[in-house]
């Protein structure tokens, strides 16, 4: 049974492109979020298996998310989704306790590898 | 058997340890893994819980027992180590400190407020076994290995691997001396290369396989750093502890005989005998390196009292909310035990004052482009016959503009001043109550310490002097003489009485008549080379009857930027003298610093020059 997912983006295009990768690769996306309040709610009803968590959304941020989620289940599996330029905001998001990172432009290739280094 | 002579040792030793103490736990927090810490601190506190037990001291063995008890819990591996830990045991080391002081006062059982610290001493040391804490109690026990990591050039976002990789890494043990630093991860010039030490029970393979696993990781280095730490070196130094008192009254002892040895040198001077001449000559010169020797014995590194300041400046810029690092420099100057016992208390208003007005909270110091962790420096510094003992801070600075208008609207400079000098600013900001009556951005407070520090420096002697620039921070320097035992002094006779001008203040001596005089608003001057001196005259000052000699020496005195011209009747040549212990009687003019016997056994009074200029 393939893990399940929650797909955290203000952008629809973005959920979509993610889901889409995931599904091919087996993963069941359970839930979406379109902002970081979202987020730190639906995971504590789905309690998914994997979170891709944007950086910046609306709503309280990714970052923000990222520390609500720990507090409550410091070994959430979450993997951030970062712009190029963003390295500062993933040094604080890995220090907040994301699990790893993959950097748009997305390859499939990238985030699968990703995705198995945080569950693994 | 009588434990009362023990009681000084007790405190003495019982203080050099917790001082001690206090340095440890520094180290300790700043590197939790570490474990040269732990394994001094328990040695400390295990000795004094022993002296104490042994002089009966209830209050200081109870408390330290129980500290001890928490430290063999750390290092046996049941308690974590976490920064509340340290807080703990910091409070902890206060209290002992406080029980030591209350045992020196006869009050040798425990206070009722021990009551609570003991508690929670044992509430963290009997704490049920926390399975987080297994990596950092591992490092307690661990010298560490240390580890370079190579990040693929080609990687997007290379700090973020790193960050993973450190993380992972911390997953198995515990992770410090994080090269170029956390801080270098979220710039993008990062260039992939970091390293780091581990400290835990993992092997290297399954560190390296961890760290490999945060992806895009090139090359890891694991190197066993166990060596390179047994290369610190012990230097030991054959010691015996002496009371100070003896010190002293050996010091007395020595001063009489100088005495007594100018004096022979005087008698034998006037006879023409050569054999009392040579014997005269040699017993001149084994007191002279008598002298020199007990000097010697009464000289204390500098360290001793710089040692109390980090606890202080780390305590002060948590309350405050700021980040401060202490640095000390030149420790290893040495001071006499009574100029030493002097200093502490004006350095210590001086590095709260860098604290707490200096430096600027965190965020302000990022907004200015500085480090957020603010610098505070002493120093020491040995310059001839005095050590310059410096407070740096890299803080805000000092407004001039603004203590120039303070000082304007209180009438403390005149209109015409349009800048201040650093010695005109010194003078406005130790004026007693000067911040506090008003605050003044980047002023408040500033005073009360430079108030006390000014009046110490001159108690003993010596000077302050402040160098400050907007935006960079100030310096304070303190000069303070290398003892205060015996000081070479320029002697000068006003009708028949002699006294003693220490010669550190004396700048040149110069012919004094009323043809060179001139008046600046209403005070007498002297004009030396184009300058205008105010004059002091010894005879008005002391009372002396009858007519002053028509030709007179003027003694030029310099303390810091300030001259006076102090008109004597004659001058009498120069000897080093003996200070003796002051006590002032009532009635006494503040001008005179302490008395002394001179080589003819008569006494004289020595003038002190901070109180003349």
């Amino acid at each position: 049974m393939g893990h399940t997912v929650l797909v955290c983006d203000d952008a629809i295009f973005m959920r979509t492109m993610i889901s889409d990768i995931l599904t091919q690769a087996g993963f069941e996306v359970v839930g979406e979020a379109e902002s970081g309040v979202q987020a730190v709610d639906k995971y504590h009803q789905l309690k998914p298996d994997l979170v891709t968590m944007d950086i910046v959304m609306p709503d309280m941020g990714g970052i923000d998310a990222v520390r609500a989620i720990c507090k409550v289940d410091p070994d959430a599996k979450i993997l951030m989704c970062s712009a190029m330029g963003q390295q500062a905001l993933v040094v604080e998001a890995i220090q907040a306790g994301a699990k790893d990172f993959v950097v748009k432009p997305f390859q499939p290739s990238r985030v699968l590898e990703a995705v198995q280094r945080v569950l693994g | 058997m009588d434990l009362s002579k023990y009681a000084a040792l007790f405190l003495a030793e019982s203080r050099e340890h917790l001082s001690s103490c206090n340095q440890h736990l520094l180290e300790w927090e700043r590197d939790p893994a570490a474990i040269e810490p732990v394994a001094g601190l328990f040695r400390a506190i295990h000795t004094i819980k022993g002296m104490a037990a042994t002089m009966g001291y209830d209050g200081v063995s109870t408390l330290s027992h129980r500290t001890e008890n928490l430290l063999d819990a750390v290092r046996a591996g049941r308690v974590a180590v976490t920064p509340g830990l340290i807080q703990l045991l910091f409070g902890a080391i206060d209290g002992i400190t406080a029980a030591v002081g209350r045992a020196a006062a006869g009050q040798y059982e425990a206070a009722p407020d021990d009551a609570a610290l003991i508690q929670a001493l044992d509430h963290v040391a009997e704490a049920p076994f926390d399975v987080t804490a297994t990596a950092e109690l591992a490092a307690v026990r661990d010298t560490g290995r240390h580890v370079s990591v190579r990040i693929r050039p080609d990687a997007q976002v290379r700090g973020g691997r790193a960050m993973l990789a450190i993380r992972r890494a911390e997953a198995l043990g515990a992770v410090s001396d994080v090269r170029p630093g956390i801080g270098a991860f979220e710039r993008d010039d990062f260039d992939g290369r970091f390293s780091f030490r581990f400290t835990g029970a993992a092997v290297s393979s399954e560190l390296e396989q961890a760290v490999r696993g945060a992806g895009d990781i090139d090359q890891v280095v694991i190197s066993d750093g166990a060596a390179e730490k047994m290369q610190g070196r012990a230097v030991i130094r054959r010691q015996i502890r002496i009371d100070l008192g003896r010190l002293d009254a050996l010091m007395k002892q020595v001063g009489e005989l100088v005495v007594a040895r100018n004096r022979l040198v005087d008698l034998a001077a006037g006879r023409d005998d050569p054999g009392l001449g040579e014997t005269a000559d040699q017993i001149s010169r084994l007191v002279g390196e008598l002298q020199s020797e007990v000097l010697q014995a009464r000289m204390n590194p500098v360290a001793e009292v710089f040692d109390r300041f980090p606890r202080v400046v780390r305590d002060l810029a948590r309350d405050l909310g700021k980040q401060a690092r202490f640095e000390a420099e030149g420790g290893d100057i040495e001071l006499d035990r009574a100029v030493l016992d002097e200093i502490g208390d004006p350095l210590l208003h001086l590095i709260r004052n860098a604290v707490d007005h200096g430096l600027e909270t965190p965020d302000e110091r990022v907004a200015r482009g500085k480090p957020p962790e603010g610098k505070v420096v002493v120093s020491a510094a040995r310059e001839r016959n005095s050590v310059i003992l410096r407070v740096a801070d890299d803080g805000r600075g000092i407004d001039r503009t603004a203590v120039l208008a303070r000082a304007r609207r209180d009438g403390l400079v005149d209109a015409s001043v349009e800048t201040l000098s650093d010695d005109m600013l010194l003078r406005v900001l130790a004026r007693p109550g000067f911040s506090t009556a008003g605050v003044v951005s980047g002023v408040s407070g500033r005073g009360v310490g430079v108030d006390v520090a000014m009046t110490r420096a001159r108690a003993l002697g010596g000077t302050l002097t402040v160098t400050a620039s907007e935006g960079a921070g100030v310096v304070f320097a303190l000069r303070v003489p290398l003892t205060l035992a015996i000081v070479r002094a320029l002697l000068a006779g006003v009708g028949n009485e002699r006294y003693a001008v220490p010669i550190a203040y004396v700048a040149e001596t110069v012919d004094f008549n009323l043809k060179s005089v001139t008046a600046v608003r209403d005070r007498q001057a002297l004009v030396v080379r184009n300058q205008a001196i105010p004059t002091v005259h010894l005879r008005d000052l002391v009372g002396t009857p009858g007519e002053p000699p028509g030709r007179r020496p003027g003694v030029i005195l310099e303390v810091g930027n300030r001259k006076a011209a102090l008109i004597v009747d004659r001058l009498l040549g120069q000897q080093d003298i003996v200070v003796e212990p002051f006590e002032a009687p009532r009635g006494m003019p503040t001008f005179f610093g302490g008395a002394t016997i001179l080589a003819d056994g008569a006494p004289a009074l020595i003038l002190d020059a901070a109180a003349l200029v």
